[in-house]
């Protein structure tokens, strides 16, 4: 039988729109807006001032202490502004670049030679080219590929639960071979020489393909299948999927001896060590009923969403308008109205979703059935935290566990009263943080 | 497109189940074999009486929400609370748990056999107490016990169950007698009152619910079942609860009345368990009425205390207490202690690691020196 994790949601896949359309090449757009603050952590120090000149793949901004990332220009051309934009979420200073059309010039570390690559050599590149997971959290990878306990095992997530999206999965099809000597780069850089995959079993092709080039190759690589259920790609759910193990709560999968990684991460680490590149484009998916044309392409960093779209054909007119627009996955990702907001590092999907699709209506009172708590793959009880916390109790939204969230919305999904749970247990969670508990 | 978009938290697609008024449809078409099986056997007055609960609880429902709720504003009517279907819900099940003919020994308005002299239960043909019963019952049902409480899901006991306790506790249960239209031994007195030692034909007789019994709705066990069977595939309720209540009401069946009551001998107790686990409205209560969402548990662990506990207190108001029949206290008792287990008994999250109890003294000591 194949293994998953407990409880947790099925939601429609929707991956048909995307999955088969090979990965393409955006032309980069004339004005790039990059952002400083693409991962979790402080945010980079821009080290280029208005009217200098920067070339596609330099630095323009460097990593502010141990937690953060340098940031780089992904066009050749010159520094208009310095300013303070949107992000979905926030502000944050961005460098806006105006490209040098003429121009082809392209900069590149020196790429790692075979005897180069050491444990040390490959961590401080991926320092250097400011690789952070690009799964969505943008955890600055050089640290997480430094862990205080002992690991024993190295997973490549490659899930990739949230419906609608299909880049990871294009680049197991398609980029399997740079994939996988990344992934084992990863491995080795924490101290191992082997790599597990987890995949769903909705993408059991990949999994095959995959399996085989490695056994062709000789990579030490083992490619798990698991049920397909959401959100498997969650660190905590993936390592007891694929390992059987429980992080405790409070501390980092590395305490069980596992470090999850990404799929584009470890492409990305691959491009880093052997051509020095820095990790300044990224594969995303355009994705939805609202979309005139679904695309997994290549997009320079710091291209606004307008653009993006644009480049997909733009909104669909008429009877498939689209209400919301999502950075991000349906279940997790943040619905923006804002065309004028730029990709980054972990921008891996944007969705334009119809009316059908996503839900637009109002919440209706509670009737305590219990669904989202058998929904809940961390056991925490939402109807209750919801309640508490609507009512100014942050202690007992805090008993009933809103402090182990891991926001993946399995409880508001299947809420038949619609009500925005995971809002409520956010609301408790910034609460219980104020108040110290 | 930009002045069209709408902004939410995630997740931005929820799953397409109809929501709570698809969860109430489903209950009352859970509802219909007990329906037919109650019609089949008591008459056609239980139509009647299904058909004035549902239209007191709903009209109850939409003056209390239009003119508390919404003080009668426009568009009172376009977002009444009665649309997501419960004040239905309740009056069916409060419907079904009336007998067909009631008679107030105070005011008896019903209609008897103008040929008889000496009017009983039997030989009534329309009863008007029976309709003024359920109608206040409906009233303290949904008014009451739901309405002022905060509506759907805010109910702190089952408002069926509680508005048939309140009737039948004002106008004594003594008045209450059913009759049987359908077949010979549907008519008469429900096996909790006489108690004879049950053989193989009264037995499924209570199977298929041709016998007497207090309420209409708790008659046929088949029909109760198909109704368990159909709620369970549609993931309404839990499976686990009815049958912990059930199977622990057998054994205390077994305890109290077999051993400890009768002191029956072997051959009789387990047909006299089974007696008590078919007759009066032990299964109906178990499968519709404890299972109601805001008055039960929501841990398996939780249902598993609230279900035994149900069943201890339905068999021993049965067993030693003075009415035949306790489901209906059971249920109630046990609603108000679902917050109760729900404060102790709760999931820890995944992963949770267990402190030690002297570490956690040491903590606590810690904690109260700060």
């Amino acid at each position: 039988m194949q293994s998953t994790f407990k409880r947790g949601v099925h939601p429609a896949a929707n991956k048909g729109l995307s999955d088969k359309k090979n990965i393409v090449f955006m032309p980069p757009p004339s004005v790039v807006y990059i952002s400083t603050a693409q991962h979790i952590g402080k945010a980079a120090k821009p080290i280029v001032a208005k009217g200098d000149r920067v070339i596609e793949g330099q630095k323009i901004a460097e990593a502010d202490g141990f937690i953060s990332a340098p940031v780089f220009s992904s066009v050749t051309g010159t520094v208009k502004e310095i300013k303070t934009m949107n992000t979905p979420l926030a502000k944050a200073e961005h460098i806006i670049i105006e490209r040098d059309e003429t121009s082809e010039e392209t900069f590149r570390l020196k790429p790692l030679g075979e005897k180069q690559r050491t444990r040390e050599n490959i961590l401080e590149r991926i320092k250097e080219c400011g690789i952070v997971g690009m799964g969505g959290a943008g955890f600055p990878t050089h640290v997480k590929l430094q862990p205080k306990d002992k690991v024993d095992t190295f997973i490549i997530n490659a899930a990739e639960c949230e419906p609608y999206i299909t880049c990871d999965y294009r680049i197991l099809l398609e980029y399997t071979e740079p994939f996988l000597r990344g992934a084992l780069y990863m491995a080795k850089a924490v101290g191992l020489d082997k790599v597990y995959i987890g995949i769903e079993d909705n993408k059991t092709d990949a999994a095959n393909f995959v399996s085989n080039v490695a056994a062709s190759k000789g990579y030490n690589v083992e490619v798990k299948i698991l049920k397909s259920k959401y959100p498997q790609g969650a660190e905590k759910q993936l390592i007891y999927a694929m390992t059987g193990r429980k992080v405790p709560t409070g501390a980092l999968p590395s305490a069980v001896g596992a470090v999850v990684d990404n799929v584009h991460t470890a492409l990305s680490v691959c491009l880093a060590v052997e051509d020095g590149q820095p990790l300044y484009k990224r594969i995303m998916t355009v994705s939805g009923g609202g979309i005139t044309e679904p695309k997994n392409f290549w997009a320079a960093g710091g291209t606004q969403y307008g653009e993006i779209l644009s480049f997909c054909g733009g909104a669909k007119e008429g009877g498939d308008e689209p209400v919301k627009f999502i950075s991000g996955g349906p279940m997790m990702g943040i619905a923006v109205s804002d065309e004028e907001i730029a990709s980054t590092k972990t921008t891996s999907c944007l969705l334009l979703l119809t009316e059908d699709e996503a839900f637009t209506g109002k919440p209706q009172p509670c009737i305590n059935c219990g669904k989202c708590a058998s929904a809940c793959p961390m056991r925490l009880m939402p109807m209750y935290i919801d309640s508490f916390i609507l009512n100014g109790d942050v202690g007992g939204a805090v008993k009933y566990g809103a402090k182990n969230c891991i926001e993946c919305g399995c409880c508001a999904f299947s809420c038949p009263a619609k009500r925005p749970l995971v809002q409520s247990i956010r609301l408790a969670k910034k609460k219980a943080r104020e108040a110290g508990l | 497109m930009k002045d069209k978009l709408f902004v939410s938290a995630s997740p931005h697609i929820t799953q397409n189940n109809g929501g709570v008024r698809r969860i109430m449809i489903d209950v009352l078409v859970s509802l219909c074999p007990v329906i037919i099986a109650a019609t089949f056997f008591f008459g056609y007055a239980v139509l009647i009486n299904i058909a004035v609960a549902v239209a007191a609880c709903i009209g109850f429902e939409l003056l209390y929400d239009a003119g508390i709720n919404h003080k009668f504003k426009k568009g009172c009517l376009k977002n009444a609370s009665i649309k997501d279907g419960s004040a239905a819900v309740t009056g069916v099940i409060l419907a079904l748990n009336f007998p067909t003919f009631v008679k107030v020994e105070a005011w008896d308005f019903n209609f008897y056999d103008p040929r008889i002299h000496t009017p009983i239960v039997s030989d009534m043909i329309f009863s008007f107490d029976t309709l003024l019963l359920l109608i206040l019952a409906s009233l303290f049902a949904v008014v009451v016990v739901k309405m002022l409480f905060g509506g759907i899901g805010k109910n702190f006991v089952n408002p069926a169950a509680a508005g048939r306790v309140f009737v039948f506790i004002m106008v004594g249960l003594a008045a209450v007698q059913t009759v049987g239209l359908g077949l010979d031994a549907s008519t008469g007195a429900t096996w909790l009152e006489g108690k004879v030692t049950p053989n193989g034909s009264t037995l499924l007789n209570m199977l298929i619910g041709n016998t007497g019994s207090a309420a209409v709705g708790e008659t046929c066990a088949i029909a109760i079942l198909i109704g368990f069977v159909y709620l369970v595939i549609r993931k309404v309720i839990d499976f686990k609860l009815p049958l912990v209540i059930v199977g622990s009401a057998f054994v205390f069946a077994v305890l109290f009345d077999g051993l400890i009551k009768q002191h029956l001998p072997i051959g009789e107790i387990l047909p006299n368990a089974c007696a008590h686990v078919l007759s009066g409205g032990l299964l109906f209560g178990a499968v519709y009425m404890s299972t109601d969402y805001a008055t039960s548990p929501n841990t398996d662990w939780g249902r598993a205390i609230y279900g035994v506990g149900t069943a201890l207190i339905a068999m021993l108001i049965r067993v030693f207490g003075g009415y035949p029949e306790g489901m209906s206290f059971a249920i109630l008792i046990m609603n108000i202690v679902t917050p109760l287990i729900d404060r102790y008994v709760y999931p820890r999250p995944f992963g949770y690691v267990k402190v030690k109890k002297e570490k956690k003294k040491k903590q606590d000591k810690e904690g109260a020196k700060v």
